[in-house]
């Protein structure tokens, strides 16, 4: 799939960028002949030894002026790994347990801000979009790839949810459920020591609230994965580790009516093959023919 | 013979059809030598308990054949070329309205049902949290099991006490009809009231059944009413397609409606159409072929463009069926050469389950045919299978323990929690606590690891049971998707139970564990496996289920499926609605005449002697024949007597019951015709205002003077009726018979004087049973 998008990507690339700017591109890659098509092949056959000998010759010298990104470029190239190796610092430490969405949507936001700089096509200084050199302009497209990596990710994450409309704060009910949380975590914390019945008891209308709570903001669809995160590991502690879940009590009642619904039909079933009349067919004897006493009649073969 | 031929009441329920069954003699006297063993018989009727092995006297045979007679001829030579190029369109709008009507009705059903039932799982939902926490789930059971009582009690009793026809799947009602059999009130209105609204209380109130089945009979009804152009029941004539009130068109266009059926409920417009050509094909013609695909693509389309509205996305085009299989992922179709024998063996066990849920329902149908026959009774059971139903799958969730952790994208809609964890649900609720469609799916596309081996196990036994209890009560209820939902759950079991096996034995083949890994492909091969098991079709249902689930690469294995399950089914056992077809005695005509039957002649085939009329006949006589109430033959021959001789005469027609009404109806007598000379001409019209309720012979008057008048028959009667000699045998026959579609056939000797006549009674009561040729005995029902 991805070899082929590529593929066509490189034809598109073919189509709208000089012949020059191609020159750029490594034909010679094995992936891209692909799906080869007679007029790339014969374009690669007669790029191929000059490419060759220019990378060979001179890997580190530098392309004539026009070829090279502008310096405002470069300097947007570098802001933009700046936030992102801040971004990724900061997502790293806050995987487990999942605090993403509240640690680093700062760090988020400006990166975004960052790209969304590069990938305007408004001109800027000296009349240079850097969308097309920086973006789309070799097979690999490093920063698109980069980038859309990351926004894959927070776009699963569902932090967008948690977060107010300009993704500048924490959304207020993202607040109180950290509150709520924080409560039923001290709550667990007292009485982790000793009788765990204690515990339930006690906590329980914390962490009831905490999951009234939890099922109307999934109702409302407000949930981002730290939420969702330090829900299940709440849960978790209140069913496994402190087995705070109902028991299973009236196995005797319930076993009782079942028997009893069970019962039931047996008892139609003999009632109505004791008391009810079956129902009978009466046989009509449609008239035949005489038959020739030579053909062995059917009925006398049966009978 | 004469007092076997007394008046009796012939059903409980006496209705037109039974009234005009109450027929003619055939057979007209005692003074012909009577066989011995019937002699045996004299004095009273022998009665015997139900069984398989009858034929009962209340089915008819359909008209199929065309009446060439004057009026015939009269009425095409006025007809213009417009007029023929006009009947061809509206051939085409009916087939289109039929589509379009169909799929409403089918939208009309889902939504319903997915509302009542979303209300009925939330309140027991409700309860149930409430109860768990404070004690008293059995109150939980009991408010279950009642909600699915009443809704069962409403469903049934519309069924069991306005039309008892309306029960079951009714395909195999309409597979007689389209086989050529009239099974009297299967296609009226009323019918498919009771029908949409007892399929809607049984899927609501939680019985193991399906809604699909019943599509289809629901789309035969919309076909049959709207080709018509009227609705007797309503009493509403629109004037429209009078020229298609005919056994022959009309056929034509229930067999489209029956594919509209399918397609509407399975998403399968190339499927419906195949269904039509597996269940009626002996009547076939490449147009009529196209226009039921037609209808077919028009159902599916309306039913998912209504659909998409509903769901709140008008113009997305992807619900095509009541049943969605959903989509397989491309990568976890794929299956291996490896895995084909595999298949095949789960095919194999599928005929062998198919065919122990027929033994069992074909016991359990006698026995209700036997003594669960009044009304009351019926809705009774029908509620005390709800009931335990309810409480089955109730003790199936309490006692288990397989809880699994909340998925993503919540495929579960009502997710119940019970003693699980927090943030985890019951797995075993999944399956029962649910519409059996959704847990169909899920059943199909959950991730692996949602259900564990006992839980599924559990739940293939119990369902297999409730499904083969509950299919033959009197609701109208369907029963592919329990069939589907067994076989996926044994067939995901086996799934499950593979994966564990290869990943023990190898660790080595990484790549073959991914493909082991998919449970979801098995359920699939399992549900086809099943349900080919029990109803026995091969290439509608192939096709049906390529088409439900989206995906061709698995035509391959669903065809070896289901031929290996039919192969090893009908080893033991008939398909489902052929044993529900031969219980009810219907005299069904298979494609061929049974083997070994070649000995047989038309001599001993046919009924003898034979009522004639002559070509103009007395008033009396007609009216005396048409009243005499021992026999149930529709057809008289019309003979031209040789003067002086005792003999039968020469065949020179054929005439029907139903035109003899009519014409004494319009009291076309040929004195009254003398002396009023203006009076208007009877024209082909006439017979089709009456078409298809006939009335009975005792609601026409005629008085004593009428009585000595003339009428002649030359003008109405079939002129060239079809006619074999007397040694034609059994099977040249049958093969004319079924191909032509004929009612009667009249068996001449070399002079071509009637000596008898064949019906579908004389051939269907040839069967091969398990000591050769058996015969049936026709009995009243």
């Amino acid at each position: 799939m991805a070899l082929n998008k590529s593929s066509w990507f490189l034809v598109f690339l073919l189509i709208n960028i000089d012949a020059l700017v191609s020159a750029d591109v490594d034909f010679t890659a094995p992936e891209s002949a692909d799906r080869p098509e007679p007029a790339l092949s014969a374009a690669a056959a007669v790029f191929k030894p000059a490419v060759d000998s220019l990378f060979s010759l001179n890997l580190l010298s530098s392309f004539p002026e026009d070829l090279e990104i502008s310096d405002y470029c470069t300097e947007l190239l570098n802001i933009f790994g700046q936030r992102y190796v801040d971004y990724v610092k900061c997502l790293v430490p806050a995987a487990r347990p999942v605090r993403v969405c509240q640690n680093c949507f700062s760090s988020y936001g400006s990166l975004v801000d960052t790209y969304t700089n590069i990938s305007s096509d408004q001109m800027g200084p000296g009349n240079v979009s850097c969308r097309d050199s920086l973006l789309r302009s070799d097979r690999l497209m490093l920063v698109f790839q980069l980038y859309s990596n990351l926004d894959d990710l927070w776009t699963r994450s569902l932090c967008k949810q948690c977060l107010t409309d300009g993704l500048h704060n924490l959304s207020n009910t993202t607040l109180y459920f950290m509150t709520l949380l924080n409560q039923t975590i001290s709550c667990f914390d007292k009485y982790k020591q000793g009788n765990h019945t204690e515990l339930c008891k006690s906590c329980k209308n914390t962490y009831r609230g905490l999951n009234e709570l939890y099922g109307g903001m999934e109702k409302n669809h407000t949930l981002c994965i730290d939420i969702e995160d330090a829900m299940n590991m709440t849960r978790r502690l209140w069913s496994k580790n402190f087995n705070c879940s109902f028991p299973r009590e009236e196995t005797v009642a319930v076993i009782a009516v079942s028997s009893f619904m069970v019962f039931l039909p047996i008892i139609f079933y003999l009632s109505s093959f004791l008391h009810s009349e079956q129902k009978k067919r009466k046989l009509i004897h449609p008239k035949r023919a005489k038959s020739y006493n030579s053909l062995m009649n059917i009925q006398d073969k049966l009978s | 013979m004469a007092n076997i031929t007394k008046k009796v009441s012939w059903s409980s329920r006496a209705d037109e059809s039974a009234a005009a069954g109450e027929g003619t003699p055939l057979l007209n006297g005692s003074e012909q030598p009577q066989h011995s063993r019937q002699d045996s018989l004299r004095g009273r009727p022998k009665e015997i308990p139900h069984n398989e092995k009858l034929l009962s006297l209340k089915y008819e045979s359909l008209d199929y054949d065309n009446i060439e007679n004057q009026l015939f001829l009269e009425e095409e030579r006025r007809m213009s070329y417009m007029g023929f190029r006009c009947l061809e369109i509206s051939r085409w709008v009916v087939c289109g309205l039929i589509g379009f009507l169909t799929g409403l009705i089918a939208c009309f059903i889902d939504i319903v049902v997915e509302q009542l039932a979303g209300i009925k799982y939330q309140v027991v939902k409700e309860n149930i949290e409430k109860f768990t926490e404070a004690g008293g789930l059995s109150i939980s059971l009991i408010l279950w099991a009642v909600l699915n009582s009443t809704f069962v009690m409403m469903g049934a009793i519309i069924v069991a006490f306005f039309e008892p026809i309306a029960a079951g799947s009714g395909i195999p009602q309409i597979k007689c009809y389209l086989n050529g059999v009239k099974i009297p009130r299967v296609v009226r209105l009323k019918t498919l009231v009771v029908k949409v609204c007892g399929v809607i209380c049984s899927v609501v109130g939680g019985l193991a059944v399906g809604k699909e089945g019943p599509m289809i009979h629901s789309g035969a009804v919309v076909a049959a009413g709207v080709s018509q152009g009227r609705s007797t029941s309503l009493k509403r004539d629109f004037k429209i397609f009078e020229y298609f009130r005919r056994d022959t068109e009309k056929r034509d266009f229930v067999s489209a409606g029956a594919a509209a059926g399918v397609s509407a409920a399975f998403g399968a417009p190339v499927g419906g159409v195949l269904f039509s050509l597996e269940e009626g094909a002996s009547f076939w013609n490449q147009m009529l072929t196209w226009r039921i695909f037609f209808a077919s693509m028009i159902s599916t389309f309306t039913l998912n463009f209504f659909l998409s509205i509903y769901h709140a996305n008008p113009g997305d085009l992807s619900n095509p069926g009541l049943i969605n299989f959903g989509r397989f992922e491309s990568d976890s179709v794929a299956y291996n050469l490896y895995e084909i024998p595999l298949f095949i063996a789960m095919g194999a066990i599928g005929g062998l389950l198919g065919a122990l849920f027929n033994v069992l329902n074909y016991w359990l149908t006698i026995f209700r045919i036997r003594y669960v026959h009044r009304p009351c009774l019926q809705v009774m059971e029908a509620m005390l299978v709800a009931a335990v139903t309810a409480t089955v799958s109730f003790a199936m969730i309490y006692f288990s323990n397989d809880c699994q952790p909340l998925g993503p994208e919540h495929t579960e809609e009502y997710p119940l929690q019970l003693f699980c964890a927090d943030g985890e649900y019951n797995s075993m609720a999944t399956a029962f606590f649910n519409t059996p469609e959704r847990s169909v799916r899920s059943l199909f596309h959950n991730q692996p690891g949602t259900y564990n081996p006992l839980t599924l196990g559990l739940f293939t036994l119990t369902y297999f049971f409730l499904a083969c209890w509950t299919y033959g009560l009197a609701v109208s209820a369907g029963v592919f998707i329990p069939s589907l939902l067994i076989g996926a759950a044994w067939g995901r079991l086996c799934g499950i139970l593979l994966a564990s096996i290869t990943s023990n034995s190898s660790t080595s083949a990484q790549d073959s564990t991914a493909i082991w890994a998919d449970p979801g492909k098995y359920a699939l091969i399992g549900a086809a496996a099943q349900l080919g098991g029990i109803v026995r079709m091969t290439l509608s249902l192939t096709v049906i289920m390529v088409e439900a689930t989206g995906n061709v690469t698995y035509g391959l294995p669903i065809m070896l499926v289901l031929m290996t399950a039919k192969i090893v089914g009908d080893y033991f056992e008939e398909g489902l609605y052929d044993i529900h077809i031969k219980l009810q005695s219907v005299p069904f005509l298979h494609w061929e005449a049974p083997a070994t039957s070649h000995w047989l002649t038309a001599r001993e085939v046919m009924s003898s002697p034979v009522t004639c009329l002559n070509r103009v006949e007395k008033v009396g006589t007609i009216v005396d024949v048409l009243s005499n109430t021992s026999t149930n033959h529709n057809g008289f021959p019309v003979v031209v007597q040789v003067s002086g001789s005792d003999e039968s005469g020469k065949l020179c027609g054929l005439i029907l019951r139903s035109q003899l009404i009519v014409l004494l109806k319009h009291k076309v007598f040929v004195e009254l015709a003398r002396s009023r000379l203006t009076r208007r001409k009877l024209q082909l019209k006439d017979f089709r205002d009456a078409y298809p309720r006939f009335p009975p012979i005792q609601s026409i008057h005629v008085s004593q003077d009428e009585r000595e008048c003339m009428m002649d028959l030359t003008e109405f009667m079939n002129p060239t009726p079809y006619t074999v000699p007397q040694e034609t045998s059994l099977p040249r026959v049958f093969k004319l018979f079924r191909a032509l579609g004929l009612r009667h056939l009249v068996v001449v000797d070399d002079e071509n004087r009637v000596v008898g006549l064949v019906t579908r009674k004389d051939l269907a009561r040839y069967h091969l049973g398990k000591h050769g040729l058996e015969e049936l005995q026709l009995a009243q029902t």
